[in-house]
């Protein structure tokens, strides 16, 4: 690179990322094949909220010790091979991201970190967030997640490392001719469901709670020659939680008096 | 030294094998949304819910579409589309290695057909959500009869349903509450 790249201001309120020349991607394949060292990582905060860092540093503890495969964190950019963008580039800290990019020696790899890194997270639409450190680095590997786990994390070097494949994919879908969605419970009153969910609820909150009264449900409208009262009992059996057992056998009482009551 | 080593041992390994082994995950775990397209009625529910507006609702009304979307990059894996869908099409799954080398391969998108009203032949609302809602009222206990006989009024915007109840006066009672009120 003989020419320092050229930092583009951002016009009409649209950031332009910095360009990667073609010398630049073959240099970056030579340094994936050839790289005989560890790999350093500098973790550049584009305006993060700290808990992106709090996980990569989790990711080079012993329980999951990313150092074992060679990955290093380092204090400088002038020492890194990969650059690790975190945080959904703020105004005031886009500056220092890019000058943190030109004083990585080349060719780098460049890494964008957690949902904010990714598209900007739940700041995208902020007022002074560029939304997204790829709209002002060019990006090789993209990590989602808020924060990713030390293992996504892993996971991730390892494929900026060209060590692991790419998993996810694109999905796109077109709604068939006979689509039809499969109603949840067919076996069961709508009235009984309702008041198995409230109550179900009221007891473990909103999320657990339709859990519980999902497996109850199922259990309820299966038909089987078991009665329902031990197949409730082996379901319980299994789960062994006592906090379960008290929620189902009020479920139990309220489906019992409803059934009576019709 | 022999304390030390005593010590190592007794503590044993605490680096985990992953990624030469399968990482153990908690039950509970919330990781990457796993959507069933052929289970969505397209309600848009998830897209309300939805803090970092990862998953988006479009419609092209030209085209008769109404496309669902997920950006994963924006996903804060936060399950509130899974709290709030009412057929459960989307459930947050245990499968955590989300890394892409390309940002296209974050999307994921569905789209559905917009049904017409019946009355005015506008574009009303997604055709699965309004099959949806009649196999809810045959679920409730109306026959399979009586719900075909409202299948106009299911499929009736509400512009429409507004000026038919006006045309209807003779169904109209504004003092429905007095009267009820007299016979308590």
């Amino acid at each position: 690179m003989n020419e320092p790249d050229k930092i583009i201001l951002p016009g009409n309120g649209m950031p332009q990322p910095i360009k990667q020349s073609e010398e630049f991607q073959n240099l970056k394949g030579q340094l994936l094949k050839d790289i005989r060292r560890s790999a350093y990582v500098y973790r550049v905060d584009c305006g993060g909220c700290n808990g992106c860092e709090i996980e990569i540093f989790a990711a080079i503890t012993p329980i999951f010790d990313a150092e074992r495969f060679g990955i290093k964190v380092v204090a400088s950019p002038r020492h890194a091979d990969i650059l690790l963008f975190t945080g959904a580039v703020t105004r005031a800290m886009r500056m220092p991201a890019i000058r943190s990019y030109e004083a990585a020696p080349d060719p780098k790899i460049c890494v964008s970190y957690g949902a904010c890194g990714c598209g900007g997270g739940i700041f995208h639409d902020l007022y002074c967030v560029w939304g997204g450190s790829d709209k002002i680095v060019p990006i090789d590997v993209y990590i989602p997640g808020c924060p990713p786990t030390p293992a996504a994390t892993i996971y991730g070097f390892a494929m900026a490392l060209g060590l692991l494949g790419q998993k996810l994919k694109a999905s796109s879908h077109i709604q068939g001719e006979s689509e039809r969605v499969v109603m949840r419970h067919p076996g069961v009153p709508v009235e009984l469901r309702v008041l198995i969910e409230r109550e179900a609820r009221r007891m473990a909150g909103y999320r657990m709670g339709a859990d519980i009264a999902d497996d109850f449900l199922g259990i309820l409208g299966t038909k089987s020659s078991e009665g329902l009262e031990a197949r409730i009992q082996e379901y319980l059996a299994k789960e062994s939680d006592p906090r379960l057992t008290e929620i189902v056998t009020n479920l139990c009482e309220i489906s019992t008096k409803a059934i009576a009551a019709n | 030294m022999l304390k030390l080593f005593k010590t190592i041992l007794k503590t044993g390994e605490a680096t985990l094998k992953y990624p030469f082994a399968p990482m153990p995950i908690s039950p509970g775990f919330r990781g990457k949304p796993e959507y069933k397209p052929e289970q969505c009625i397209a309600c848009g529910a998830c897209a309300i819910a939805c803090p970092s507006n990862a998953l988006s609702m479009s419609a092209n009304v030209e085209a008769g579409e109404h496309t669902w979307q997920l950006f994963l990059g924006n996903c804060i894996f936060c399950g509130r589309c899974e709290e709030v869908c009412p057929t459960k099409a989307i459930v947050l799954s245990q499968e955590f290695e989300l890394a892409v080398g390309n940002k296209n391969d974050l999307f994921q998108n569905a789209t559905f057909k917009i049904a017409n009203c019946t009355c005015c032949e506008k574009p009303f609302a997604p055709q699965k959500e309004i099959e949806y809602t009649a196999d809810l009222l045959k679920q409730t206990g109306m026959s399979a009869e009586a719900v075909e006989a409202c299948r106009d009024q299911l499929q009736t915007c509400a512009d429409c349903k507004r000026k038919q109840s006006m045309r209807a006066t003779d169904k109209v009672e504004l003092t429905g509450f007095m009267q009820k009120g007299n016979e308590a």
